[in-house]
């Protein structure tokens, strides 16, 4: 059942450092999809993703603020599909902070150190969160 | 055209997933748990698990449009295959084992990371495919983390 709000026990998934994907889609329609390194809890109704180039992905939330995470429990066998809605971008504070560190700890452990490099935190609201238990 | 080099990339990358969006423009996305290239190289088929379904056919009926990234972890080489959709049908033997070659592969490379983890959990993880789509492929993005990100290999960007 979807929820509005993300729920406690996403948080340890969103903390993983398993890779996530991200699905959006330019204003004439095209859908592209890739590979996250990171989503960043802000609170029960915002979660944050890393821009780090400029991307198609970046490019597509500028233009239709839609977008589709989806977060991988791999020992739980299932997965968080979260619908967002692009808010705004910061390049200071807190959140900035905290993902520009967990970002390089990322980087260090995926042999990617001096690859990722955060621009800005995108903030997004939550529209809804489902998780989605797999077979088996 | 895909080329002989992503051929072989996809014949050992373990990760895939494939994004769609609605008639209001709205993304969404699937797992994939197989993939398979068309003997003319201009088709690819995907495998799907039993999740969302009526969903995913609902917007490729509608508008044709999708767009698989596939991985290869832990190296990271990851390309993007964009195209229109073309039909869907049931599963055949064949691709059960598209999908037991995939879920090997995938396991493998987790191994490192979840080294306590037993194997049917992790196996667990690439879940029986319910369906196959198959899709004409138009366009073709390097999406390697790295400065070259994004660029777009088939048809090439003119220089």
């Amino acid at each position: 059942m979807p929820m509005t709000r993300l729920p406690p026990e996403i948080r340890p998934v969103l903390e993983n450092g398993t890779p996530g994907v991200m699905v959006t889609c330019s204003a004439d329609g095209k859908p592209n999809t890739t590979v996250i390194s990171q989503v960043y809890y802000v609170d029960e109704t915002h979660a944050a993703l890393s821009f780090q180039f400029f991307s198609k992905t970046i490019r597509n939330v500028r233009e239709n603020p839609r977008a589709f995470v989806c977060v991988f429990d791999i020992v739980g066998n299932s997965h968080w599909a979260l619908q967002l809605a692009f808010e705004r971008s910061e390049t200071e504070g807190p959140v900035f902070d905290a993902m520009d560190m967990q970002i390089e700890a990322i980087a260090s452990m995926t042999g990617m150190s001096g690859i990722f490099k955060l621009r800005a935190a995108d903030i997004y609201r939550v529209l809804s969160v489902e998780k989605v238990q797999h077979p088996g | 055209m895909i080329p002989g080099k992503l051929i072989r990339f996809l014949e050992h990358a373990n990760l895939a997933f494939v994004g769609s969006r609605d008639r209001d423009l709205v993304p969404f996305g699937h797992r994939v748990c197989g993939w398979r290239v068309g003997a003319d190289q201009r088709t690819m088929t995907i495998l799907l698990p039993d999740e969302f379904l009526t969903t995913l056919l609902e917007s490729l009926q509608q508008n044709g449009e999708l767009a698989v990234t596939v991985e290869e972890f832990p190296s990271h080489e990851t390309y993007q295959f964009k195209g229109r959709y073309l039909h869907h049908r049931g599963i055949q033997d064949d691709d059960v084992e598209v999908v037991d070659r995939a879920r090997r592969r995938f396991v493998k490379s987790l191994r490192p990371m979840y080294t306590d983890a037993p194997e049917h959990v992790l196996n667990a993880f690439v879940s029986p495919p319910s369906l196959a789509v198959e899709f004409e492929v138009l366009e073709i993005y390097l999406q390697t983390p790295g400065p070259g990100a994004g660029t777009r290999l088939i048809p090439p960007t003119e220089r």
